[in-house]
C-alpha cells in the first residue's frame, strides 16, 4: 500500500512546487496575482538608482540559494511494491521565519497546500505536524498562517489542531502596500 | 526648531526600541504578551544574522534646546517571502510616541519604509493593523495601502507553544 512522508524540498522539486503554488492560488481565486518564475530573471528594469538589487522572482534562486528566503516541505507518496508509478510529489508547506517583537523568533507558513485528488487523508495535518515540529526545534515558540475566510474546511481543521483566528478573536486585519503606491511614497 | 529624521537603529537604541514595543503592545490592549527581553532584542537584532531590522524616528533638538535627540517612534520590519512576488518586507510594528502624533511622523516612517523595500527589490510590503484602531486604518489607506482582510477575506491564523507541542507528539 502506498504511504506518504514529509520531507524537506530540494531544488529538484522546483518544478512542483511552482506548479502547487498556482493550483494554490487557483484554488483561492487568485490566480492573476502569481508572478513568480522558476528560474532566475528579471520582471522589468531597474529602478532608476544606482547599486539596486534587482527586482527578481526566481523561486530557485530565492529557496536554495546561499541564503534561502524560504524553506519547504512536501508531502511525497511512496508507492507500495509493484506499483509502477514512481514516487510523487502531492503537497507542500512552504515557510520562513518571522519576529514577534513580543516573544521572538516564529515561523510563517506561507502556503499549505494538497492536491484535491489527495484530500482527505490526513496530509494537510502531516504537514502541519511538521511545521510545528520544525518550529520547535528551532526555537519558536508560535507559528502563523493566514486563511480565507470562506475556505471554511481550513479553518476548521486549523482550528482542530489548536490555532486560533486573531482576526475573529482580536480584529487583527491584514494590510498590504503594492509596488505603485510603494513608488508614489518613496518619491520614485 | 526641532526637526525629525528617520534613521536605522543601531545596538544603542534597544533600551527605546523595548520601550516603544511595551508601550505599542499597551496600546493594542495586548501587553500582557509581550515576553521578549532588552538581551534577546539586541541578540536577535544586532548580531551576526539579524531576524529583524528598525527604523527610528528621531527628534532632533533647536539650536540652543538643552534636551538632546530623542527617539520618539519606531518601524521594525523583517523580510518575508510571497510564493506569487517574491521577497517582500513585513512591518511588524510602527509605533510613535503620543505626544508626538499628529506631526506626519508615521508617514515618514511608512515611506522610509516604502524606498527600504524598493532598494531591496520588493515588490510589496505588509503590516497587520486592529479594526478598532481607525486612525491607522485610514492612515494606510489614505498612503495607498489595501485591508486585504475586508477586499479579499483573509484571516491571520496563530498556533501558540501548548498546541505545536501536541502536534509535534513532545
Amino acid at each position: 500500500m502506498a504511504s506518504t512522508r514529509i520531507r524537506e524540498a530540494t531544488e529538484r522539486d522546483c518544478g512542483d512546487i511552482l506548479r502547487m503554488i498556482r493550483e494554490l492560488a487557483e484554488y483561492e481565486k487568485l490566480s492573476h496575482q502569481v508572478k513568480i518564475s522558476e528560474e532566475v530573471s528579471l520582471c522589468r528594469p531597474p529602478p532608476p538608482r544606482p547599486n539596486l538589487t534587482p527586482i527578481s522572482t526566481a523561486l530557485r534562486a530565492d529557496g536554495f540559494g546561499e541564503n534561502p528566503s524560504f524553506h519547504c516541505l512536501v508531502a511525497e507518496v511512496i508507492p507500495a511494491p509493484g506499483e509502477l508509478q514512481g514516487p510523487r510529489v502531492v503537497g507542500l508547506g512552504l515557510y520562513y521565519f518571522i519576529y514577534s517583537t513580543w516573544k521572538g523568533r516564529n515561523i510563517y507558513l506561507e502556503d499549505i497546500y494538497v492536491m484535491p485528488q489527495y484530500r482527505g487523508q490526513g496530509i494537510g495535518t502531516k504537514i502541519i505536524k511538521k511545521v510545528a515540529e520544525v518550529a520547535l526545534c528551532k526555537g519558536c515558540s508560535q507559528f502563523r498562517l493566514a486563511v480565507l475566510d470562506w475556505n471554511k474546511k481550513a479553518m476548521d481543521l486549523y482550528k482542530s489542531l489548536g490555532a486560533q483566528d486573531l482576526t475573529e478573536l482580536e480584529g487583527w486585519h491584514s494590510f498590504r502596500f503594492e509596488e505603485a503606491a510603494m513608488r508614489e511614497l518613496a518619491g520614485w
